[in-house]
């Protein structure tokens, strides 16, 4: 593991003036639980570890009658458990309820959650050099990727985004407040990812200096869900996931402003536009959320392995649908 | 000497006596030992899965930070032929700079051709492993019973054929392969705190590698967190530390990191085979015909052992074809009941298949097909396996019949309603699991009235502090948490390594004599003390008693007149050398061993349900029932704690575990536990245990039969939720779906 200088500031601004504008040599360091792990894999190698621990202002929340201001230093448990999350941002809080184990929720983080990076077995394995690291090519694409991108057009490296509470966030409409070398700015969570091509890119758009204050989540009397297909019920990652959100929808009402975004199938979540057309201004049923389901898997160009995820995304948005409309689970018994 | 008659705490429910200590963390593992200035190593491995070495260069290595010492494993131009083959060894002051220190080193291969995956090793036209063969498929016998081609088919009722597999998978030991070397200040004396299920065998291989004398090098395993059947020696990593423990004048820690415990601390053979079967209207079996393929790695020996097949039953025609598939992965290990599930998944999914096309219950096609209890055991051996083992399993299918209410909830493949379909299997398993020795046992009582009991045995997890707690107090009449265990420490002797399910059959007609030789010894020592004669003294609960006068001691007074001297009885069994005596006595101590006191051979059967969400393929195991044959039980918790246990391991065995074998780069991708799957408690069953104890058959070991025939109930009930077969394990999501569009 390199040896590292390890900075404790106190304030966002010093935290930000401490990090170097190119990715690789300053990383910051919230709740560990990814950071660690890349070092003592000799995966990330900073010289210059900068801790949140001690900004007091990322544990900041602050509930209001439009919004919800979530600091980035909460902990996932922390946004799992809080009563206005629960009750404004449904989708959030079920995705958070189900990160990891609890020793993962009890130190990850709302924002080390946004800005984590993949989970691609190929990048994890020092030994092997995947186009993420500088390789000619993505290893994934004819190896082993029953777990990776299903919607892969144009897309060099197939990796999935891990985090399943940005499907959550996007869903509801939110945004995270940043704070860049020369002040702050606000980027909506559904531009904030992008798919990496090479080792100067990371998997969301925020430079190497920049650093999550908060994520801002709207009260709009919105009804949400995530559904997360998983092949164990305890710690593991979602085969795939759904997030949805709409107002309305309940009781046979039609649903309107539909936001249905897909988790663990893409590089970046997905946010399954055919699906959502298909959906707006329609009442919430079985039937509708099937056709729903049918059509956020159009475009999938799934690789060798993982053919099987397409039927998970129908599945997954149909039962997210129907669980944040209050349908009773009809896959419980 | 038999067992007593009345037993007052064997056969009971008794706490793991050191249960507190291992929730708490104050049981000292081998990973938790530090020694004073104590090093770090860790141990380069080729990265790739074929390779010829062309150079190693150490010298950088050498020189940085914090290294003490630098251990060449390979010498220039020798072929590795898996990935994670050991090149080298540094000792460091931490764990850390050992890490880096092996960066620094320089190895210049030559990447070779290699093969990771069975479909591909199978129809190769070049050999990538060690040997002379032209290809990685090596013949590993056929067998036909005679005249099968003429009347194996003939009048059949039904005939199906199917094909089934399960993958490579790991042990995934919890605490990792590994150990502490240190040496004396003249490096004369080795001392190693082991994670190993063979403490006197570890410290005698160390012995001989060194060339010291056998007493020069101890052994200590207090407590080892799983070893499954990976654990029987000192392994490569144990002469490693050693040897950098000596050049570095320091001890040295070297324990397997979670990757290299995955891809180099054992496997279980991969098993996959097309299995025709023809039976009669009632189910009876006519023709079992397999060809079947598995793969040990690069390793020669070790494989699934095939000969078993048709697993449990008899059938009249029998045909087999198998091959070994050798691959650029690690070599087999042993793996708890080695070759037994493999061989029981084959067997018992082709059965249902084939009940289902009879339209037979798969309960009475079992009790169709058993075989027959052995005449000649019947006469010789009566409480032998073979003299009873139709017995026994017609017994336990009754048992479980009633247990899950087989009638109620079993309904004809496929015939449940519903997104989320239910369904219920059945499997058989058997196993050996009879006693070794040598297992001396030294019983001392002090004059305190404290008893302390030694071995060198381990508890691999059998509660091994348990069992000789309970067979001792059992004969001083005292209880369980009167007695002081110590084990795992090679100073007490020899003792057999933990496998084959043989630790409490091995140990504890040891544990026995010892106890009565100590009670003796006592009672004798003490008399004149009591104005007695020893034959009058016997002992009661907590008391001695003097059947003259009824004059009653309690045990701690009686201790106290031990005075300066405690007791101290040594006692083993078999007694060594008389057993194996062609002499009309040493038969007698064979029939005493191995039908009264202990014996061999048992049987079980499990049914499991599982809930099966047809539109996301995921499966859910609810309930596994389990009835367990096991002749005479010593601790009824421990006995039940190892059925549990089997069951979980084999939960995760159809639904989580596989090794994936990077085909290009011919690494694993999963060394971890995040795409290792293991389930948590979320993921597991309720586990039902019914022990049929047979007292008059002895104590028989049970640690590896109950984790056999979980997979193959799992994928019959999947089958029955279904009416489709999923064929390739692990049943996840994605195979369970692909085999659901197979059929639409």
């Amino acid at each position: 593991m390199k040896n590292f200088t390890y900075f404790r500031p106190t304030s966002p601004e010093q935290a930000v003036g401490l990090l170097e504008a190119r990715w690789g040599n300053t990383e910051l360091l919230a709740g560990g639980t990814d950071l660690l792990d890349l070092q003592k894999e000799y995966i990330a190698q900073p010289s210059r570890i900068v801790s949140l621990a001690g900004v007091a202002q990322l544990n900041n929340v602050s509930i209001g009658d439009r919004a919800i201001t979530l600091g980035a230093g909460m902990t996932i448990a922390a946004v799992a458990a809080h009563a206005s999350v629960r009750q404004h941002a449904a989708a959030l809080a079920q995705a958070a309820a189900e990160v990891g184990a609890p020793q993962i929720r009890n130190m990850g983080t709302l924002g080390g959650n946004l800005c984590q990076r993949n989970r691609c077995w190929y990048f994890r394995d020092e030994h092997t050099n995947c186009l993420l690291k500088g390789g000619p090519r993505c290893n994934a694409l004819d190896g082993e990727n029953k777990y990776h991108a299903v919607f892969t057009a144009g897309h060099r490296c197939v990796i999935v985004h891990p985090s399943t509470l940005a499907p959550a966030l996007i869903a509801l409409g939110a945004s995270a407040d940043v704070q860049a070398p020369n002040g702050r700015r606000t980027v909506e969570l559904a531009k904030f990812f992008r798919a990496p091509t090479g080792p100067a890119e990371r998997e969301h758009t925020l430079a190497a200096n920049e650093l999550v204050l908060s994520v801002t989540i709207p009260i709009a009397g919105t009804r949400s869900a995530s559904y997360e297909v998983r092949h164990k019920q305890a710690y593991d990652w979602p085969l795939v996931q759904a997030a949805v959100a709409f107002q309305g929808g309940q009781n046979g009402a039609k649903a309107t402003g539909v936001r249905i975004v897909l988790g663990h199938v893409a590089p970046t979540p997905y946010i399954a536009e055919a699906a959502q057309r298909a959906l707006d201004n329609r009442a919430i049923t079985e039937a509708s959320a099937t056709a729903a389901g049918r059509a956020a898997a159009e475009g999938a160009k799934p690789l060798s392995q993982n053919g099987y995820k397409l039927r998970l995304i129908e599945v997954a948005v149909k039962r997210a649908l129907l669980l944040a409309s209050g349908a009773k689970p009809y896959w419980e018994v | 000497m038999p067992w007593p008659q009345t037993r007052r705490i064997i056969g009971t429910k008794v706490q793991r006596l050191d249960g507190p200590d291992k929730a708490t963390g104050r049981a000292k593992y081998s990973f938790d030992i530090n020694r004073p200035g104590m090093l770090h190593a860790r141990m380069l491995r080729c990265p790739h899965a074929h390779a010829r070495v062309k150079s190693i260069d150490v010298s950088q290595a050498e020189k940085a930070p914090g290294v003490r010492a630098v251990h060449t494993i390979v010498k220039p131009d020798a072929e590795l032929y898996w990935a994670g083959a050991e090149i080298a060894a540094v000792a460091a002051d931490t764990e850390e700079h050992a890490e880096d220190a092996l960066r620094a080193i320089r190895v210049d291969y030559q990447e070779l051709p290699h093969l990771v995956k069975e479909s591909e090793a199978l129809t190769a036209k070049r050999r990538t492993v060690s040997g002379n063969a032209m290809t990685n498929v090596e013949a590993a016998g056929d067998f036909a019973t005679a005249n099968f081609d003429q009347q194996a088919y003939q009048g059949a009722a039904a005939t199906v054929e199917g094909t089934y597999g399960v993958p490579i998978i790991s042990h995934q030991c919890l605490e990792s392969h590994g150990l502490v070397a240190e040496w004396n200040q003249d490096a004369t004396e080795l001392t190693v705190w082991a994670s190993t299920q063979a403490v006197p065998n570890t410290a005698n291989q160390l012995a001989q590698y060194f060339k010291l004398p056998a007493t020069r090098v101890k052994c200590i395993t207090h407590y080892m967190g799983g070893g499954f059947g990976s654990k029987f020696g000192p392994d490569i990593q144990g002469t490693v530390a050693a040897e950098l423990a000596r050049k570095a004048r320091a001890p040295v820690k070297l324990m397997l990191d979670r990757a290299e415990e995955v891809t180099c601390g054992g496997q279980r053979p991969s098993a996959f085979g097309t299995v025709k079967v023809a039976g009669d209207n009632q189910g009876r079996l006519q023709a079992f015909e397999v060809d079947c393929y598995g793969s040990p790695g690069i390793g020669g020996a070790a494989t699934v052992n095939f000969n078993l097949l048709p697993y449990v039953y008899s059938a009249p025609n029998v045909k087999r074809k198998h091959s070994r598939l050798r691959m650029n992965v690690q070599t087999a290990r042993a793996m708890r009941a080695p070759g037994h599930p493999q061989n029981c998944l084959l067997t018992e999914q082709a059965l249902d298949d084939l009940a289902a096309r009879l339209n037979v219950n798969p309960l009475d096609m079992r009790l169709r097909n058993l075989p027959a209890n052995d005449p000649n055991a019947v006469d010789n051996a009566p409480t032998s396996f073979l003299a009873l083992r139709n017995t026994i399993y017609t017994r336990e299918i009754d048992i479980i019949k009633k247990m899950c209410n087989w009638e109620q909830r079993w309904h004809a493949p496929g015939k449940g309603g519903g997104v989320v379909k239910t369904g219920l299997g059945v499997a058989l398993h058997t196993w050996g699991g009879g006693g070794r020795g040598p297992n001396p046992t030294k019983v001392t009582i002090s004059a305190d009235g404290s008893v302390l009991a030694q071995s060198s045995s381990q508890d691999l997890g059998t509660a091994q502090r348990t069992v000789t707690a309970i067979i001792v107090a059992e004969v001083l009449g005292l209880q369980p948490r009167d007695i002081t265990v110590q084990l795992g420490d090679s100073v007490h002797g020899p003792s057999t390594p933990s496998g084959g399910s043989t630790t409490c059959p091995g140990t504890s007609p040891a544990i026995l004599k010892a106890a009565e030789a100590a009670r003796s010894a006592f009672l004798a020592e003490i008399a004149p003390r009591l104005n007695a004669q020893a034959g009058d003294l016997t002992i009661e609960p907590g008391v001695i008693v003097n059947r003259t006068n009824n004059q009653r001691t309690p045990w701690r007074q009686a201790c106290a007149r031990l005075g300066m001297n405690p007791v101290q009885a040594t006692g083993d069994w078999p007694p060594p050398g008389q057993l194996n005596a062609m002499t009309p006595a040493g038969a007698a101590l064979r029939r005493e061993w191995q039908q009264t006191l202990t014996n061999q051979g048992v049987g079980g059967i499990q049914v499991a349900e599982v809930k099966v969400d047809t539109e996301t393929g995921v499966v859910r195991c609810t309930h596994v029932w389990a009835v367990q044959d096991c002749g005479m039980i010593i601790n009824k918790q421990g006995c039940e704690s190892q059925v549990a246990g089997g069951v979980i391991m084999g939960v995760n065995y159809a639904l989580f575990e596989e090794c994936i074998y990077d085909r290009a780069t011919g690494r694993m991708v999963n060394p971890d536990m995040e795409f290792y799957k293991l389930g948590g408690i979320q993921d597991m069953p309720q586990i039902h245990v019914h022990m049929m104890d047979m007292p008059e058959r002895g104590v028989i070991g049970i640690g590896e039969p109950p984790t056999i025939s979980t997979a193959a109930a799992i994928a019959n009930a999947i089958h029955n939720a279904l009416g489709v077969r999923v064929p390739q394990a692990p049943y996840t999501p994605e195979h369970v779906l692909a085999a659901l569009a197979n059929r639409r």
